[in-house]
This record gives C-alpha cells, sequence and structure tokens, in this order.
C-alpha cells in the first residue's frame, strides 16, 4: 500500500485505527445545498463520505461537483466513479480533475446498467471495465503515466477503493476476484451491506487464507433496516443481497413501530461482529436518504468522536 | 448467422403507403432461417398486405420474389426484371442486403421490412441467440469460448459485476451471466488461472467504433 | 351486418380426422357455405394457406385437428396449432379480427365435436360480419 496519497482516510487506515465511511447522494437538480445539509448530518461522524456516481442509472449532479461542494465544507469525500458512462478518455480527465479540485479518494465501479435508471433509452459505454480502471488510477499515482503512457505533469495520487461482494459470485470465484481487484491496485474495499454475518466471516476466512486481508484495508457495509417489508424485498429483490430468514422473523416479529428501532439494534449487533472480525479495518455505512441516522449508529456503537 | 425480425405489419403499410405496386423481395439465407425473410414469409407478408389494403380500401399490386442472397450482385441480378417493374421494394433482407440492393438499383426506392439484430445462433427450432458483436479481435481462447463483450450487459473483461445473481444477468433474469457462463466453462477445462489474469482494456479500434470498416483482399482480386 | 350474411366457411381438416367432409352431414348447417381442403396432416396448414383461404372470399377459416397426443405424425396438430394462433395476431394486425379463424380438436369420426367447432365459429362470425377485405 502506497503512502503518496494524503488524506484521513488513508491515515486512519493505515494506523490501524478503525475506519467509517458514509455515502451521500447528489440530488436530482443543480441544487448544491442538499449537498451541503447531508454534509452537515455527517460531519464529525466520518472519516470519509461517499459520493455515489448517477446511481441506478437515475441521472444526479455529478459525483466530482457533489465531492468539491463536501470539501468546501471541511469534508473528506471518496468520489464514486462507475465506468458505464464514460469512455477512457474521460475517466482519465475527472481523475485528473478531481485530484486538482482537492479530492484524494476514489472507488472504482461497473455501475448499474442504465436499463434501471431514468433514461434507459441511453448508450452505455463501458469502454473500460472497474478492473482497468483501478489499474489506471494506480499507473496514474504509481508511475505518473496515463494509459498512453504519457508523463503527467502531476500524477494524481488517489486512494483507490473497490467494491466486493461476499454474497454474489459464484462460490469458487469470490476470493479470486478479490485477489485481481488487490493486484489492480486496490488499497481499500467497502462491501455489500452485511446481514447475514456468518456468511460474511466465512468470505474473510477465505481472504485471510490467500493473505488478502495483510494487502488491503475491508470496510464491511451496514444498512439499517427500518421494517420487515425492506428486509424481505432487499433479499428478493436487490441482486447480490442475503438477508437470513431469522433476520426477517426477527424485525417481522416486533410491532410496525418498533421496527426501526430492532432495525438499528440489528445494525449495533452486526458492527459490534465486525470489530471483533480479524481483517475487517472499519464499516461503510451506506443509509440512503436517511442520513440523519449515521450520527446515531456512530454514537452508538462508541465510534465517536472520530479521530 | 444474422438474426432479424419482420417489422410490425402496421410499420411496413406505413413505409409502403405513398406506392401502388410493390415488390416483396425476400432472401433466401440469413432471413430464411430465422423466419423473418424467406419465400414462405414474403408470401405471407404479400398475403396479409392484400388483406390490410382491401380492407382500409387502398389500392396495391404486389409482386412476390426471393433471390438466394441480397448482399451478392450474382444473386441479386435474378431480381432486376421484378424490381424495375415495381414503384417501390420492400427488401425482408437483412440490413447489408437493402442498402447492396440499394446501390444498384438508385432510381428505385428500397425499403427495409425487416429489424436486423444480431449475429447469432440457431439454439434450439425457433429460438436465437446474440453470440458476437463483430468486435475484430477474438479473445474467446481465454474466455472458453464464451465471449464477454457480446453476452455480458456491460461488456466487462476481468469478472462479473455485482448484480450477478444466481447466474442470471441484473438486467435481465431470463439471460445468463456470461460471466457464470465462462467461470463454469473454465472450471471444466481446468483453467481458473484464467480468471486471475488481469486483462486490459480492449482496443475498440477494429470494432465499430472507428466508422464502417473494410475488408480487402488483394489475393482475391485480378 | 346484412340479414341474409350466409357465411363462406373453408374448411382445412385432417384425413385422419375424417375422410370427407360427407361424413359430417355438414349439409344440415345451411346456414353457412362450407369449402374443404383435404391434408394428409393438419400440420400442412401454412400460414400462407390460412391467409390465402380469405383472399379468396372466406369468412372464417376452421382447422379441424386430431386430439393432441394422438397425432399420427406426433406432433402435426401442435404445429397446426401455433401456426394458427401465429395467424390469428396476424388477422388481428391488419384488423380482420383473429376470431375469424379457429382450430378445434376432434376425436376421428366425431361429427358433434366437428359440428360444436364450427358453430363456435358462426357464431363469432354473425357478430364479426363478413369479410371486410373482399
Amino acid at each position: 500500500m502506497n503512502m503518496k496519497a494524503s488524506g484521513k482516510l488513508q491515515e486512519i487506515l493505515s494506523k490501524g485505527e478503525f475506519a467509517v465511511t458514509a455515502e451521500c447522494g447528489p440530488p436530482r437538480g443543480a441544487n448544491a445545498e442538499v449537498v451541503r445539509k447531508k454534509g452537515e448530518l455527517l460531519k464529525g461522524y466520518v472519516d470519509a463520505v461517499n459520493v455515489t456516481d448517477n446511481q441506478t442509472a437515475i441521472v444526479r449532479m455529478s459525483s466530482i461537483a457533489a465531492c468539491t461542494h463536501l470539501l468546501q465544507m471541511g469534508l473528506e469525500p471518496v468520489m464514486q466513479m462507475v465506468v458505464r458512462d464514460r469512455n477512457r478518455i474521460a475517466l482519465q480527465s475527472d481523475i485528473m480533475g478531481a485530484y486538482s479540485l482537492g479530492i484524494t479518494n476514489i472507488l472504482c465501479l461497473s455501475g448499474d446498467h442504465q436499463s434501471f435508471g431514468s433514461q434507459p433509452d441511453a448508450l452505455n459505454v463501458f469502454d473500460i471495465d472497474s478492473m482497468n480502471l483501478i489499474r489506471t488510477v494506480q499507473t496514474m499515482r504509481e508511475q505518473g503515466k496515463d494509459m498512453s503512457g504519457f508523463e503527467l505533469n502531476e500524477p494524481p495520487a488517489m486512494f483507490i477503493g473497490a467494491a466486493a461482494n461476499p454474497f454474489a459470485d459464484p462460490f469458487e470465484y469470490r476470493v479470486i476476484r478479490l485477489a485481481k481487484k488487490i493486484d489492480a491496485g486496490a488499497d481499500f474495499i467497502q462491501t455489500q451491506c452485511i446481514y447475514n454475518i456468518d456468511r460474511f466471516k466465512e468470505w474473510m476466512k477465505m481472504a485471510r487464507e490467500e493473505g488478502l486481508t495483510e494487502k488491503v484495508h475491508i470496510l464491511g457495509g451496514v444498512t439499517p433496516l427500518k421494517s420487515a417489508g425492506m428486509a424481505k424485498f432487499m433479499n428478493n429483490k436487490v441482486a447480490g443481497m442475503d438477508v437470513p430468514e431469522s433476520l426477517i422473523k426477527r424485525i417481522a416479529g416486533v410491532p410496525k413501530e418498533k421496527a426501526v428501532k430492532e432495525g438499528l439494534k440489528i445494525c449495533q449487533e452486526t458492527i459490534a461482529q465486525l470489530r471483533e472480525t480479524k481483517g475487517v479495518h472499519g464499516i461503510h455505512i451506506m443509509a440512503i436518504e436517511w442520513e440523519e441516522i449515521v450520527g446515531e449508529i456512530v454514537e452508538g456503537a462508541g465510534l465517536t468522536p472520530r479521530p | 448467422m444474422i438474426v432479424g425480425e419482420q417489422k410490425p405489419i402496421s410499420e411496413i403499410k406505413e413505409i409502403i403507403a405513398p406506392y401502388k405496386k410493390i415488390l416483396i423481395l425476400g432472401c433466401g439465407t440469413c432471413v430464411k432461417t430465422c423466419f423473418a425473410g424467406g419465400e414462405d414469409e414474403v408470401a405471407v407478408l404479400a398475403s396479409a398486405l392484400r388483406l390490410a389494403c382491401k380492407k382500409d380500401g387502398k389500392e396495391i399490386e404486389i409482386e412476390e420474389f426471393t433471390v438466394e442472397r441480397q448482399c451478392e450482385d450474382e444473386f441479386i441480378r435474378e431480381g432486376a426484371p421484378a424490381i424495375s417493374r415495381n414503384e417501390g421494394v420492400l427488401s425482408l433482407a437483412c440490413g447489408a442486403g437493402v442498402q447492396a440492393l440499394a446501390r444498384r438499383f438508385v432510381k428505385i426506392p428500397i425499403l427495409p421490412g425487416v429489424n436486423t439484430t444480431f449475429i447469432g445462433v440457431l439454439e434450439k427450432q425457433g429460438v436465437f441467440t446474440e453470440e458476437c458483436s463483430g468486435c475484430g479481435d477474438c479473445m474467446l481462447a481465454i474466455f472458453g469460448g464464451i465471449c464477454p463483450f457480446t453476452r455480458c450487459a456491460k461488456k466487462l473483461l476481468n469478472g462479473p459485476c455485482g448484480g450477478s445473481q444466481n447466474g442470471k444477468c441484473e438486467v435481465n433474469p431470463e439471460t445468463d451471466c456470461a460471466w457464470q457462463l465462462i467461470i463454469e466453462r473454465l472450471k471444466i477445462l481446468g483453467q481458473m488461472d484464467n480468471l486471475r489474469a488481469y486483462v486490459p482494456p480492449k482496443n475498440w479500434q477494429t470494432g465499430l467504433s472507428g466508422g464502417p470498416r473494410k475488408l480487402v483482399r488483394e489475393d482475391h482480386i485480378i | 351486418m346484412t340479414e341474409n350474411f350466409k357465411p363462406k366457411i373453408t374448411l382445412f381438416h385432417c384425413i385422419n380426422a375424417f375422410g370427407d367432409a360427407d361424413e359430417l352431414s355438414l349439409t344440415d348447417m345451411n346456414n353457412c357455405e362450407i369449402q374443404t381442403v383435404k391434408m394428409a396432416c393438419s400440420s400442412m396448414v401454412k400460414d400462407v394457406f390460412l391467409l390465402k383461404a380469405f383472399e379468396a372470399g372466406s369468412d372464417g377459416v376452421v382447422v379441424l385437428v386430431c386430439p393432441e397426443g394422438q397425432c399420427r405424425y406426433v406432433e402435426g396438430n401442435i404445429r397446426a396449432k401455433k401456426r394458427v394462433a401465429w395467424v390469428r395476431n396476424l388477422l388481428d394486425e391488419i384488423g380482420l379480427d383473429g376470431r375469424r379463424l379457429a382450430l378445434g380438436n376432434m376425436a376421428a369420426g366425431d361429427k358433434t365435436a366437428a359440428a360444436q367447432i364450427i358453430n363456435d365459429v358462426l357464431k363469432n362470425l354473425a357478430e364479426l360480419g363478413p369479410n371486410p377485405a373482399v
């Protein structure tokens, strides 16, 4: 893991401290105030904030712009970048632009297919894949060169992140995929939200056995459940999600007014388990459109104040 | 083979609306195999259009003819007399055939009756699947004979995305995740190591990105 | 819909369902005119023949086939069923109405079943009227 990039997130992880990140979705419009409001809710509770890139292929304010608004109010953003909408020329250009604005963290993703989004008629790009993007950022940082081998006047020294889903890929392939991302240049991994802690621990075991936890920082994803309906929906309708029957029953078993509280309890239990799991170096809280709950979760987990 | 689907009748009616005398020209190769534009399909379409026009009180004379292939002069020539007798030609060939006709019969409107879709195979009688996107730089050797450019909705080279669920693609639950197929195939072939190897960004210069392509074989030109 | 509308029906039948139309005593039904087309197997109804029957002036077309599982050529009646469905759709698309075309399964020689199938089509035709593309 390199030392050239800078930023609080990298610093905390390098020191071996438990990191906390959260997510912020930009608005469907040009109103920066929306971004600032979300930032206010997260300030002091997180080490860095992921800013999504036209998530679910719905057209929103750009990630690079929203990241900049957060920077200006003293938060450290993690710019998410998908390969769905931009070709290699645009991607490299935006990486350089982002770094020049002070953005030092990037999360490299494929991106949800455009057929799910608000403009399914659009042509997608996928000129390069997320693995290529990881390698590209690494090359820019380590060698100071772009994809054509051109020496950049200042290399964007980004801290590189990738996503991992311990609950998706075929069994034999999970660890191969993680190893490949690390090889390509990933410094940190944020996982899909975890409900099946046993299965997650199995994946962590495999990762440890391959020595991968020595090479990358893994942050476990958590999303608080609000209701049994939400639990069922996520399990049945969201790709790559595993919500154990026992959890669904548990949250269904309490009166509706108490569901949110129960969901938060489950969330705290998950976080506690993650802190005990060897190789897990932090948590990534995804409370989309519920940013106000992040503070409560971080406090409840005893993770405040942030360093 | 090239696969296509006949346009809906309502659309075809609109396309031929300006003409009173048309030729429906079929093609006996790819479109015949996928039941879009062979001799039989020409006959059915002609009959259906006659009935439709009669019902609508529109006068129309429809001639029917089919050539072996509409992408080669040798066969197109056979259709020349029929073409010259008519005001317009509704070609049921693929887009290449329609354009080949348009090139040679400059004065007669050549209209498409088929939507050309993909290069594919006959999976079983009546079922056609897309297999190849003509990228110009075939890498099937490292992918166990399954093309991720064509069969992965995101053209991923280095493994599946997070949306691969139960071996199916997130875009269409009836579509197999190409990467799931590749992984299974490589397992059978004992080539799982291919999955560890980093595949660099694709060179799209050999593909459609650079405009229409041309192949010239000097050794076959006199 | 004219009062003395006497529908013209083209009847395609497989010779395994019955040998000759006379066997069915279809003359009982003098509220329609029936023309028959004999085939060795019902699967011989190509789409174009069904359409040509309408082009020739039929108001309705009936295809009589053997019961499923009893086709002498195994899937002939299934093929016929699929083709009839396809052409019905086509008829809907061009505005002739797919109900003018019907397929009916009948056990060999079952005159009652045959008459029932034809009657059902006649009911539709009473509502639909003559072929508008004549």
